[in-house]
């Protein structure tokens, strides 16, 4: 199965990055970078959401800091693109170290509404400062050139699904953070460090949100506090991941693939009942909570799943035992 | 002496919220600049003078911020849901309340029997559907609850929007036309009498809410439940009834609190995610499931925001707001009385 999906993988890859050879239309590159955008964030997300069982509702506020952090730079500072957005990744990343240490001693429901609070408290002060201008924004120098945004979002992405993969899926990292999940008590009388561990996937979940922000501010050119530092890039990453299954890294691409066709598709072709796209995509989220648990992906693993006559699925024993047998770290 | 140029700029900052568009009007304000200039013209006076009107607008804020909040206190004591939906709820309630008036054209209070009965419903035949979220074989319930109301949100917005649209209205009463003025001396209070009806309306669903909690057998099964769901279903405790009737207390009491909302402020299809803030705000400082510390939670925002508003600027106030919640998180997850679930 994994090998199986890591050729699909590259094969997506390959495919996506093949596109503007073929397409010339700037709106579809758009959408596309667009689309590429929020599997990164959905992805992202789902490292601490699915993978460690912590709920971050403020992921969009490091996607802001790597979009601020980024419009600074190029804007007051004159720095090159390049360089913007590493900082604003490393921004994002150092605030993921120091909000971390304290707001990851929290559990369940007081974690989930500590980070909104802190994302929420964010976004205020970027009202307030001067340097970002408060509610008015920033303007970068605008860049017509949708290929290169396109590529640039697609090279991050797919080094982040990669990357994600190896830590996640093959490497021990992965194991850990399911352990955590699953029993904190339990990981840590088997010798691991949940403090440590968490905070590097925090880390592993803020850096990429960062750079991915950071150069979707220089690809919209003008940013304000309402549109990058909102609730609205969390809750849509957060809905992607859970409408694809969370605790996977194919469910969130799938999920924000869906959703985002489906939101384009009403923007582009209904847009006099925008008012209608709230309302369905309130009803479909409710409604796959309820009838689709483990998400899109998770529901296609089951049926398929289901057909050998052996039931040799039992996840969460065995990522405990896989968990056991993890050296100490 | 030393104190004249602080003083100074206080006052500066004092008079730019009286002079800006607020979104809550603080009428004592406007009241108080207005006779300014019978007032002993010494500038660093001015500060200690408003203490009154900021006391007691904090307090008849803060009242309606009880009952945004303690019906979804209540829920996540007996179901350990968090409801993102609740400031719809209030916001549903509230156009329900707008309509009536427009309708019938009674004094507002009067229709709260009938909002409380029709949202009571509504939540009661919602919670199976919650129920069945919060107790899936998937892990995480939180997680559930929270991304279930949350579309739960989205869909009442849209369609609140849909069928409101975007315009911000306000409910008509006979009461919020008149306000009780008091002086003595330099010190002056005024009480619009619709906030201090807000203010009672407040109390008496919070009194009503302990009698029922404390003094009833269905208050004992809530309590049970919320102690320990298994051992209350072992004596007999319907856990699926009781949740679905606090589910519809809650929504039922949120939806009162619309439309009282909207006689002293005004309402729109978009205020539901402020209103959610509040609600998030006053619970966790109370203790999450704690019902006792929600009043004084509540008029601790009331002060924060009407302490801000009148000696600082009102921009900082939701900055103010969500780094309290995030300090009192971090400090102490149980709330201020470390008495939460």
């Amino acid at each position: 199965m994994p090998r199986k999906v890591i050729l699909w993988a590259v094969a997506m890859t390959a495919l996506l990055a093949s596109i503007p050879l073929i397409v010339h239309d700037t709106f579809y590159l758009r959408v596309l970078t667009e689309a590429v955008m929020w599997i990164g964030l959905a992805i992202t997300w789902d490292v601490l959401a699915g993978y460690t069982g912590y709920l971050n509702f403020g992921h969009g506020a490091f996607f802001g800091l790597g979009a601020y952090t980024t419009a600074i730079l190029m804007g007051h500072g004159g720095w090159p693109f390049p360089l913007a957005v590493a900082a604003g990744g490393l921004v994002a990343a150092v605030a993921a170290f120091i909000a971390g240490i304290p707001t990851l001693r929290l559990k369940g429901a007081y974690f989930a509404i500590a980070t909104w609070a802190l994302a929420r408290a964010v976004q205020q002060v970027a009202l307030i400062l001067e340097i970002t201008g408060g509610p008015d924004g920033m303007r970068l120098p605008p860049f017509l050139h949708p290929q290169f945004f396109y590529y640039a979002m697609l090279s991050v992405t797919a080094a982040v699904f990669f990357l994600l993969w190896y830590l996640l899926e093959t490497a021990p990292f992965g194991l850990k953070l399911k352990a955590i999940r699953e029993n904190e008590a339990g990981a840590m009388a088997l010798g691991l460090n949940p403090a440590r561990i968490k905070i590097q996937a925090f880390i592993l979940s803020a850096c990429p949100a960062g750079i991915i922000g950071g150069i979707y501010a220089y690809w919209i050119t003008y940013i304000d506090p309402a549109s990058t530092l909102g609730d609205i890039i969390t809750d849509q990453a957060v809905v992607m991941a859970v409408f694809g299954g969370l605790g996977t890294l194919i469910g969130p691409v799938l999920g924000s693939i869906v959703l985002f066709s489906f939101k384009t598709y009403f923007w582009a072709y209904l847009s006099d009942y925008q008012v209608l796209y709230l309302i369905i995509l309130g009803a479909l989220i409710a409604f796959s909570v309820v009838f689709l648990p483990d998400g899109l992906w998770g529901s296609i693993l089951s049926r398929t799943a289901k057909r050998p006559l052996v039931p040799t699925e039992a996840p969460q024993p065995d990522t405990k035992k896989k968990a056991s047998e993890v050296p100490n770290g | 002496m030393n104190r004249a140029p602080p003083a100074v700029n206080l006052a500066e900052g004092l008079r730019r919220p009286a002079s800006h568009g607020l979104r809550i009007p603080a009428s004592g304000l406007r009241r108080g600049s207005r006779s300014d200039p019978d007032i002993n013209p010494i500038r660093s006076c001015r500060i200690m003078l408003l203490l009154p009107q900021a006391i007691v607008d904090g307090l008849l804020i803060g009242g309606i911020y009880i009952t945004i909040a303690i019906g979804f206190s209540l829920a996540y004591g007996v179901m350990h849901i968090i409801d993102f939906a609740v400031g719809e709820w209030i916001m549903l309630g509230a156009f329900l309340g707008y309509y009536l008036n427009q309708w019938f054209g009674w004094e507002p209070f009067l229709y709260l029997p009938i909002i409380f009965l029709v949202f009571y419903i509504v939540g009661f035949c919602l919670q199976p559907l919650i129920h069945r979220v919060l107790s899936g074989r998937r892990g995480n319930p939180v997680l559930m609850g929270l991304v279930f109301t949350f579309g739960l949100a989205l869909m009442f917005r849209g369609l609140a929007l849909t069928g409101f649209g975007f315009f911000s209205r306000s409910i008509s009463s006979a009461l919020a036309k008149g306000s009780w003025f008091f002086q003595s001396g330099n010190f002056f209070v005024t009480i619009p009498v619709i906030r201090f009806a807000g203010l009672s309306y407040a109390l008496a669903v919070t009194v009503g809410l302990h009698y029922l909690l404390k003094k009833t057998d269905f208050g004992l099964a809530v309590q049970a439940l919320a102690q320990h769901k298994e051992s209350a279903g072992l004596m007999g405790i319907n856990a699926k009834r009781v949740s679905s009737h606090v589910y519809g207390l809650y929504v039922a009491i949120s939806a009162m609190t619309g439309t009282i909302f909207g006689c002293i402020f005004s309402i729109s299809a978009q205020m539901g995610p402020d209103l959610t803030v509040f609600a998030f705000f006053v619970v966790v400082l109370a203790g999450m499931g704690y019902l006792a510390g929600v009043p004084w939670a509540a008029f601790l925002l009331g002060f924060v925001q009407s302490f801000f508003l009148i000696y600082l600027s009102p921009a900082y106030t939701l900055l103010a707001v969500f780094a309290i919640l995030y300090a009192i998180l971090l400090i102490s997850p149980t709330g201020l009385f470390r008495k939460g679930v």
